[in-house]
């Protein structure tokens, strides 16, 4: 399988008020395409430093990430946003969509910044938005959707712009556990059927149970890494 | 492909119905305020220049070069006809007339006072100076052509000598051989123009009725107005004729009145100042409204640009935001004041009662705005300007947003 992402020796330390607090502290890892992966620990571990250091979202104090072959700290920071246009897929715990526009919209505006044609998106989005379940909803604005439909207007989202991986914070921790079970069954199927790789974290143990690799962070350092 | 921003922009405005409703009518207030009282000025600017044309300077006046120096009698301006014939065949004229003119004393029984005597080619002076439209007491009339030493003053002046229509006024000047001289007229007329200063010095009596008493041959006199297709071009035919008779001073409206030319250039100016007064100070309340704006959706706008908005999208995201913010503001402040200038243009604001000094300055009191294609064309310009302005700061501001701060729960 190809690598898409790989970690060396990763260290993030932030210095607040003279107390030094790292982060993330000396972490190396790879991943392949098309896996499954859930980054788990208890909070404070350093899960959300790591994902936004491989999405670009913040500098690492030293080491490497290089995502399908380019490293990424030698992007300035105009190539990283496109560099995340292009390659991530973004899914956020919450405020992850535009509120006034509607939810084919907001999936569209991301392949509107890519220069995609009105054809294409139209074609994508409609795909997307079977795939997700949500093509009822389509022309309605996040405000009058669910959590949980919203987060899966978010999977599509992130997915409209055919990113190499999907990088998800806590994408269920505002959702019921209907709504979760929905949005990991969603998940599970793009993964297992398309291909797409997803990188989340979570503290939910139902999301671990769905995960097929499971990487235990505790105070910024890799504890375990297992694949079921 | 910049039409996601700007149909985000646009709808973002009405997110916060009521913070962006007050914004909207400040501008439009502010907008209609500064339109309406430009309108109101330029109005009575226009309508000032005009009358002082039509009644006091004319276009284009031609006087003997001596005469100018100190309105000696015997430097007249001889052939009048001849030249007024000439000046005629010019295709940007459309009226001449003569004029003889002496200063004089006016006076009746019980008081007297200076006047300039403007002896008048009655009929032809019709077309040059509206004079004749302005009389005001019910028994006025214009000058009958086969009574002699008839003569109209103002109403300022009939106030003055205490003359009414049919009173006897005796005039008396020095004539051509520096004698002192005079006669007696009867008032036809009593007239009342805009400007109580040209008022109360000027009467009018019948060319052919001085010239006997001055001892000038009919056909010379003192004085040639000129009415022109467009006063713009008054310098352009002046400095025609000025090349043509030589030994003759051609002077245009704005040689005779700088103060009107003044007033004139100033038309142009006013709204510019008035306006980007106006909108410095609606630029301020413009980028309070959009800070505000900015630190509410901080988390939106990392988002924004986590997954991919570069930072020139977002800059016009939110530039197009604070333009159209302005803009619709604008739209309905030009509306009102459009709806104004046009409704009171046609009916005027009579402020005579609050407004007499007003006449006295040569203004009228009745107010008829005027605003002109090109003062809206330049007021849109205005609000663009102040609305890209407007948005740098907190365009700047979004700008300085880190993505991964502002996502954080
Ligand atoms: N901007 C920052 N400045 C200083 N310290 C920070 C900053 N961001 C994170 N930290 C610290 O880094 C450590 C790791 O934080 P992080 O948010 O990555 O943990 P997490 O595993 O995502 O926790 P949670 O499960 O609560 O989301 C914590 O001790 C946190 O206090
Ligand atoms: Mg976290």
């Amino acid at each position: 399988m190809k690598k898409v992402i790989e970690i060396k020796d990763l260290f993030k330390t932030y210095v607040d008020a003279d107390i030094i607090v790292k982060a993330v502290n000396g972490v190396s890892l790879s991943f392949e395409e098309g896996e499954f992966a859930a980054i788990v620990g208890p909070s404070g571990s350093g899960k959300t430093t790591l994902l936004n250091m491989i999405g670009g979202l913040d500098k690492y104090t030293e080491g490497s990430i290089i995502i399908d072959g380019i490293d990424i700290s030698q992007l300035s920071s105009k190539q990283m946003i496109d560099f995340r246009l292009n390659n991530i897929g973004f899914v956020f715990q919450a405020y992850n969509l535009i509120p006034v526009l509607t939810a084919k919209e907001n999936a569209e505006f991301i392949m509107q910044l890519q220069h995609k044609s009105k054809k294409e998106r139209q074609e994508r989005i409609m795909e997307l938005f079977e795939a997700v379940g949500i093509s009822e909803k389509a022309n309605v604005r996040p405000g009058k959707l669910s959590g949980g439909q919203q987060q899966r207007v978010a999977v599509a989202r992130a997915l409209a712009s055919k990113p190499k991986f999907i990088l998800a914070d806590e994408p269920t921790a505002n959702l019921d556990s209907k709504s979760t079970a929905d949005l990991l069954d969603i998940m599970r199927k793009l993964n297992e059927e398309e291909n797409i790789t997803f990188i989340f974290s979570t503290h939910d143990q139902r999301v671990i149970d769905r995960a097929k690799r499971v990487i235990t962070l505790e105070d910024g350092k890799i504890i375990s890494d297992e694949v079921k | 492909m910049n039409f996601i921003n700007i149909k985000i922009a646009w709808r973002s405005i009405w997110r916060n119905r009521l913070r962006s409703s007050v914004v909207l009518m400040a501008v439009a207030i502010g907008i209609f305020g500064g339109l309406a009282s430009v309108g109101v000025m330029k109005g009575m600017i226009i309508d000032n220049v005009d009358n002082t044309l039509k009644t006091e300077t004319s276009h284009i006046q031609i006087h003997d070069k001596k005469f100018v120096e100190n309105n000696e009698v015997q430097f007249v301006i001889n052939n009048t006809s001849e030249l007024i014939n000439e000046i005629k065949k010019s295709p940007n004229v459309i009226a001449v007339t003569s004029r003889t003119k002496v200063f004089g004393m006016a006076s009746t029984a019980s008081k007297g006072s200076g006047v300039m005597l403007n002896g008048i080619d009655t009929e032809v002076e019709k077309s040059v100076s509206i004079v004749s439209e302005m009389l005001v007491d019910t028994n006025s009339s214009w000058f009958d052509t086969n009574k002699k030493n008839r003569i109209v003053i103002s109403k300022k002046l009939s106030k003055k000598l205490n003359a009414g229509i049919k009173s006897k006024i005796i005039l008396t000047f020095q004539d051509y051989k520096g004698n002192l001289t005079g006669a007696s007229f009867k008032v036809i007329g009593i007239y009342k123009t805009q400007n109580s200063m040209f008022d109360e010095l000027n009467v009018f009596v019948n060319k052919k009725d001085i010239n006997r008493i001055l001892n000038l041959p009919e056909n010379s006199s003192h004085e040639i107005a000129i009415m022109l297709n467009n006063y713009n071009d008054a310098k352009l035919i002046a400095k025609e004729f000025s090349d043509k008779y030589p030994d003759k001073l051609v002077e245009t409206w704005y040689d005779l009145n700088p103060y009107i030319k003044m007033s004139a250039d100033m038309i142009g100016f006013m709204l510019f100042i008035f306006m980007s007064i106006i909108l410095l100070a609606l630029g301020f309340a413009i980028v309070n409204t959009m800070l505000m704006v900015i630190l509410e959706r901080k988390k939106e706008l990392g988002m924004i640009m986590a997954i991919g908005m570069n930072r020139r999208k977002v800059f016009s995201m939110i530039m197009w935001e604070t333009i159209l913010l302005s803009f619709t503001g604008a739209f309905v402040g030009i509306i009102l004041s459009a709806i104004f200038t046009t409704y009171f243009g046609h009916n005027g604001i009579d402020i005579s009662s609050v407004g007499e000094g007003f006449e006295s300055a040569g203004y009228s009191s009745i107010l008829y705005p005027v605003l002109h294609l090109l003062d809206y064309v330049q007021v849109v310009i205005l609000v663009f300007i102040t609305g890209i302005i407007a948005s740098i700061f907190p365009s700047i501001r979004a700008l300085k947003m880190k993505p991964a701060e502002a996502v954080k729960e």
